[in-house]
Order: structure tokens, then C-alpha cells, then sequence
């Protein structure tokens, strides 16, 4: 385990705390592609170049996808946790995940890839049960996809090229459908609102 | 020839029938052109041609090939019930996007790379089907479905990371065995709407056109079905007799779905509700096959899936011709519809007859297969009984048929086929001597559409008689079915670079590695 795999795993568990506890839908869009583009290279061995270039594609298209979904996105939707909360919690993720394997979780890949996983479940679960906003609920499930892959290859090695191609493929049509949703969403709303459920409004600082 | 032909037809009609949408003439001429051509690319595909992609292969297998080919042809024949009656413009967009995203699916090879597709598949299939226009209830019921697919995609991809097939043959604990086992069943579960995820199928029968349930409901769950029981037996079936109560709790689930549905179905008013809850019953059915982790098991629910398939698209087309017919779909207000629509009933008496079969026919005895793997005893009787609750929610609406008519009932528009007036004297015309044939051809042509506006409700009845023979013929096990479902499913990819120090672990099935025995360790491949 290289300080390079380490640092990469942080930065994606970093990506997902932004993506999903970021006030601003530009900034939680930037947290995603970081989450997206370094996820390749949470592997050992790395996959080859151009397998890796196409998931690094593919994660910057859906990347700029979110970010279109989010321009209507307002700050009141953001996670209740706020961001502090999300990275800590993140930051927890991350840490017990790199235990978890020295304590017996049967794994053929490297453990920083079932940390960075790890933390982004973390992160992601919490919005994808809770969220009452189309673009929040996006962009958590694509983090929670994300941290499946992530986990896939901490578990079971390193995926093969096909499994990146279509995981990458995957990444880009949920982000498609995410654009879908919120664009009915402020069709039938007028905002991101799910219809059905109120938004849930953070309460104002005392 | 490959898959790439079928893939790209598919695709550019999936794209052209979602541009068109808004266009009644051009959408429907795009949308059926669209579906056929696809269906004719997947005729022509040669099962188990290659196309590589990725350090791998994506294959047609035969298996695939009738799955998709029953769902195509059914959901054709919906598609055209359904345009006889209104036009549900999103519908041809769902079943092309479904059936491309089903061809990567069970062709790529691979319990995860096959998620992955079936998941986006869902949740594109989803998207397309609701997207136009935009309602309140839509938008809530694909903020489920997405919800639900990306969960359940995650949750298998885990279950199948923690007992990966590159292993497969070779140990895995009985507790992760377990564990992966539980997750996947649920994943599936929730798929298919099984209890307590049934929330799923009700909200889409009230949301999504109901021309794109057969889509929905049947086929792209029949997909996932399909991709986790090429994962499941091999990889989980050896230390299946050691599992414990992990394999319990699943037939304990898939029980509760069989009787739980049949009771739901009896109860509803809705006749897309009815069908719905004949989903989720048949859920019960899947969960309990997949959780035998058993050889047969996965070839009995492999073959009874698609006349699964077949009579959902049937049934749902049925609902559409209905409520096209006496204006409504609650059962409650058309007493006495068998009257004015005897073509109806012959159709829906065929369904019933396809969805349940009969001793010695495919579905039939698929189910039984399914059944058998995994319960015996009173599960086992249980379980028959149930699952013949489609059947028994059917004659519900045919008794319906019975009784003195409604007036709703007796004011709708009756089955036999009508002629236009001035079709009528153009035929006299042109038997007539010494007429002006050509004049007479002219002036019977305008009465084309007279002729189809007049026979609308006859049209649908005999679509529907189609759509209850594709059922009966599946049920039967008609296009080689039962052959395709034993057959092979594609190798497992494997990864393109080696996994430095891979522990992997060698044990027999009944070791005491397995069994969790104190002290025993896995031991290293030699």
C-alpha cells in the first residue's frame, strides 16, 4: 500500500463528503468529480491507461451532468448535516475502513479501496434515505454507486477492464437520469422538490 | 452476426422514438418501425457470436435471445392495443432502451458487469417512461425507482463482491456465503416487488403509461432475475447446506410474497392494481427459486420466466383494450362486461390458462421445479397453492363478466366488426358491370379510416387474442425455451492485470473450514 493509494483514497473520500454535504450545487458537482476522476486509482495494480482514461472520462461527464441537474438547486436543500459533519464523518469512514481489514474482513483487493468505499456509503446513505430534493438525491446515488465500485474492488481485486467500461457507462446513465428527474421535478414543482414530501429546511441559526 | 446490429438498431430508436415523442403521426410510425426493426435484428443475431469489447466478450446467448425476443414481441403487440386506444408516446422508448440495456446485461458475462447494466437499465427504462409529461406523481414514483435500482444494484455488486465467481468452485465462509445470499435475494426481491418493496409496483402502475408496464414490471426484472442466478448457484450452491438460517429467511420472505400478493390482488378495484399484485405474487415464486441456490432451480426459474414475460405483456394489454372499452378499469363498475365483450373474455380465459398452465406443460412444471428446490413439506404445499393466485385473481374478473350489465356496460361499443356506408357501395360499385373501377378504388380508399375508427374495439379484442396465443405458446414451451434455459450462460470475465498475493483459498464443501469449525483455517492453493 503506496502513499500515493492512500492519498488517492482520501481524496475521493473527500469528493463524496463535499458532493453530498456541500451547500452550493457548484461545489457539491466539483466534490462528485473528484469522487469520480480519482476512483480509478484506488486499485492495485492500477488498470491500464486507457481504461483508466475512459473512467476518468466518464466520471467528468457525469460530473458536469450533476451540474446541470443542480442549476436549479437551492442552498435550503442541502444536506441537514452540513459539511463539517459529512467529512467527519467521512474521515471515520475511511479510517475504520482501513482497519477493517486488518481485523479479518476477507479481502482480495487493497484496503484503502474498502475505506474509500467505505466513506462514501457513509456519506451517501444518510441523503439517498432522507433526501426530499431531486438533485441531492442524484447526487448521492451516484456516490452510492461509486462506493460500491469502490468496495467491489477492495473486496474482489481489481475490476476487469469490462467491468470499468460499464461501470463507467453506468455512472454517466444515472447521471442522465438524474437530469431527467430534476428537470421534471422543476416542471411539476417549479423547484427540485419531490413531490409528495416537503423539503426539509434547515433551521436558521440561532 | 453479433449483438452490435441489434444494439444499434435498438439504440437509434430508443433516441428518434424519445425525439418524435411529442409528435402523435411521426412518433408512432417511429416508435413501431423502431420495435420491429428490432426485433428483426434480434432474429437474425447469431447466438454466441463475439463482439469483443473491453478485454472481453459481449455475446447474444440463446437464452437471451428468447427473453428478449418474447418481450419484444409482446410488448409490440401492447404497443398496438394501446395505440388502437390512446397513444402513450414514451412507451416504444422504454421497451428499446429495456431490451438494449438487457442485451449488455445477460451478454456481458459476469454477475457485476451484468448489475451494472441491469441497474442502469432500470433506471434509464424508467426515466424515459415517466419523463413526458411531467407530473407530480410521476416525478415521485421515478424518484422511487431510481432510488430503488441504484440500492439494489449496490447491494448486489457487494453481495457479489464478498463471494467474487473468480473463486467460484473454492471456499467461501458460510457466513459471507450467507450474508451475500440474503443481500442478492433482497436485491431481487426488490426488483421484482416482492414484500415489503411492493410499494415499488403499485406506484408504477399508478404513475408510469400503462403500455410501458410490461416493460417495467416483467422484463427488466426477469433481466436481474436472470444475472444473479448465473452468479448464485455456482458460487454460493456449494456451501448452500451449511448456510443456516441466512437461506431460511429468504423462502420465509418468498412465502409471505406468495400468499401476501395473492391476497392483495383479491382485494383490489383497479384492474392495473390487480395486475400488479399478480407481479408481486410471482416475486414469491423468483425469490424461492433463487434461494435453493441450486442448479435446477436457476434452469426452472431461467424457463419459466419468459412465459412470465409473455403473460404479464398479456395481461396488461388486456387492461388497456378493457378500459378502452367500457371507459373505466374498476372492477366494481363493469358487471356484466362479458357480454358486450365475449372476444375479451376468450383472451383473458387464454391468459389465465397461459400464466398458470397445465401438468406437463413448461410453465407449469418450471414452477414446480422452483418450488421443490427449495421447500418441501407444508412450505411446499403452501407455496403450490399460492402460486396459482394469478389464476384465482382472474376468475375474480371474470365472474365480474357475469350478471346483468351495468349501464356503463351495456352503452359501450360491442365486438363485431363494422363496414362504412360508403365502403359498403363501393364494393357493390365494383361488383357491379361496366363500373369505373378506377373511380370506385379512389372513392373506397377515403373510407380507410372511417373503417378504422369504426373497428377499433374489434382490432384491440384481436390483438388481445394475439398477445393470450404469444402467452400460450410460451407456456407451452414453444421457440426452444426450455433448451435455452439449460443452456451455458458466457464465462466470467476475468480481470485484465493479476491481483498481486491473491489468498485464495481452497476447500472441499463439507470442510470444517466451511462448517465454521473452531480452530479450522482456510488453506492457501498450492
Amino acid at each position: 500500500m503506496t502513499v500515493l493509494l492512500i492519498a488517492a483514497g482520501a481524496l475521493v473520500a473527500l469528493g463524496a463528503a463535499i458532493a453530498t454535504g456541500a451547500r452550493g450545487a457548484p461545489a457539491a458537482s466539483l466534490g462528485a468529480l473528484a469522487c469520480l476522476v480519482f476512483e480509478p486509482f484506488v486499485a492495485e495494480p492500477l488498470p491500464e491507461l486507457p481504461v483508466a482514461l475512459f473512467r476518468i472520462v466518464a466520471g467528468v461527464l457525469a460530473a458536469f451532468l450533476l451540474l446541470v441537474a443542480g442549476r436549479r438547486a437551492g442552498d435550503e436543500s442541502a444536506s441537514p448535516l452540513g459539511l463539517p459533519a459529512t467529512l467527519a464523518a467521512a474521515a471515520a469512514a475511511l479510517v475504520a475502513g482501513l482497519g477493517a481489514t486488518a481485523v479479518g474482513l476477507p479481502a482480495f483487493g487493497p484496503s484503502v479501496a474498502v475505506a474509500a468505499g467505505l466513506a462514501c456509503l457513509a456519506v451517501a446513505l444518510p441523503p439517498v434515505i432522507r433526501a426530499r430534493d431531486a438533485f441531492r438525491l442524484g447526487i448521492a446515488l451516484v456516490v452510492l454507486v461509486n462506493a460500491g465500485l469502490l468496495l467491489r474492488s477492495g473486496l474482489a481485486g481489481t475490476q476487469s477492464a469490462l467491468e470499468v467500461l460499464v461501470g463507467g457507462a453506468t455512472l454517466v446513465a444515472l447521471a442522465a437520469a438524474v437530469v431527467t428527474l430534476a428537470g421534471m421535478a422543476a416542471t411539476a414543482t417549479g423547484d427540485l422538490a419531490i413531490p409528495g414530501d416537503a423539503i426539509e429546511r434547515r433551521r436558521p441559526p440561532a | 452476426m453479433n449483438l452490435l446490429p441489434f444494439l444499434a438498431v435498438a439504440t437509434a430508436g430508443a433516441v428518434l422514438a424519445t425525439a418524435l415523442r411529442g409528435r402523435r403521426r411521426s412518433g408512432t410510425l417511429v416508435g413501431f418501425a423502431g420495435v420491429m426493426a428490432a426485433l428483426v435484428a434480434l432474429v437474425v443475431a447469431a447466438p454466441g457470436e463475439p463482439l469483443p469489447l473491453g478485454g472481453g466478450v459481449v455475446s447474444m446467448t440463446a437464452y437471451a435471445r428468447v427473453l428478449l425476443g418474447v418481450g419484444l414481441a409482446g410488448g409490440l403487440l401492447v404497443l398496438g392495443v394501446s395505440r388502437l386506444a390512446t397513444w402513450e408516446a414514451p412507451a416504444p422508448a422504454a421497451l428499446l432502451v429495456a431490451v438494449a440495456g438487457l442485451a449488455v446485461a445477460l451478454g456481458v458475462g459476469g454477475a457485476v458487469p451484468g448489475l451494472l447494466a441491469a441497474g442502469a437499465t432500470s433506471v434509464l427504462a424508467a426515466a424515459v417512461a415517466l419523463a413526458h409529461p411531467a407530473t407530480p406523481l410521476r416525478v415521485r414514483a421515478l424518484a422511487l425507482e431510481a432510488r430503488g435500482a441504484t440500492v439494489a444494484m449496490t447491494v448486489g455488486v457487494l453481495a457479489v463482491s464478498l463471494a467474487p465467481e473468480a473463486i467460484g468452485g473454492l471456499a467461501v465462509q458460510p457466513q459471507v456465503a450467507g450474508l451475500a445470499a440474503v443481500a442478492a435475494g433482497l436485491a431481487l426481491g426488490q426488483r421484482f416487488g416482492a414484500i415489503p418493496f411492493h410499494a415499488r409496483v403499485a406506484r408504477l402502475s399508478d404513475a408510469a403509461p400503462a403500455s410501458a408496464l410490461p416493460t417495467l414490471f416483467a422484463l427488466i426484472p426477469a433481466g436481474w432475475a436472470v444475472v444473479l442466478l448465473g452468479w448464485a448457484p455456482d458460487t454460493l450452491g456449494p456451501v448452500a447446506p451449511v448456510i443456516g438460517w441466512d437461506g431460511t429467511l429468504l423462502v420465509i420472505v418468498g412465502l409471505a410474497t406468495l400468499v401476501l400478493g395473492t391476497l392483495a390482488a383479491l382485494i383490489q378495484d383497479d384492474l392495473l392494481r390487480v395486475v400488479a399484485y399478480t407481479v408481486v405474487l410471482d416475486a414469491g415464486v423468483v425469490l424461492l427459486g433463487f434461494s435453493s441456490l441450486d442448479p435446477t432451480g436457476r434452469e426452472a426459474i431461467r424457463a419459466w420466466l419468459v412465459p412470465f414475460v409473455a403473460s404479464r405483456a398479456a395481461l396488461v394489454g388486456w387492461v388497456i383494450a378493457f378500459r378502452a372499452a367500457f371507459g373505466t378499469a374498476r372492477l366494481s363498475e363493469v358487471r356484466g362486461w362479458l357480454r358486450r365483450a365475449p372476444a375479451l373474455g376468450v383472451g383473458l380465459a387464454a391468459i389465465a390458462v397461459a400464466t398458470v398452465g397445465w401438468p406437463g406443460a413448461l410453465v407449469w412444471e418450471a414452477r414446480l421445479a422452483a418450488l421443490q428446490a427449495a421447500t418441501d413439506g407444508p412450505a411446499l404445499l403452501v407455496a403450490t397453492v399460492a402460486a396459482l393466485g394469478t389464476a384465482v385473481a382472474v376468475a375474480r374478473i371474470l365472474g365480474k363478466g357475469f350478471g346483468r350489465p351495468e349501464p356503463r356496460v351495456a352503452a359501450a361499443a360491442g365486438e363485431l366488426a363494422r363496414v362504412p356506408a360508403g365502403l359498403r357501395a363501393a364494393v357493390r360499385a365494383l361488383r357491379s358491370p361496366g363500373g369505373r373501377r378506377v373511380a370506385t378504388l379512389r372513392a373506397g380508399s377515403h373510407e380507410a379510416r372511417p373503417l378504422l375508427e369504426m373497428n377499433r374495439t374489434p382490432l384491440r379484442a384481436l390483438l388481445v387474442v394475439l398477445l393470450a396465443g404469444l402467452a400460450l405458446m410460451t407456456a407451452g414451451g414453444a421457440f426452444g425455451i426450455h433448451d435455452a434455459a439449460s443452456g451455458p450462460d458466457l464465462p466470467v470475465a476475468t480481470p485484465a492485470a493479476p491481483t498481486p498475493d491473491l489468498p485464495s483459498v481452497v476447500a472441499p464443501a463439507e470442510s470444517p473450514e466451511l462448517r465454521g469449525e473452531p480452530g479450522a483455517t482456510l488453506r492457501p492453493a498450492p
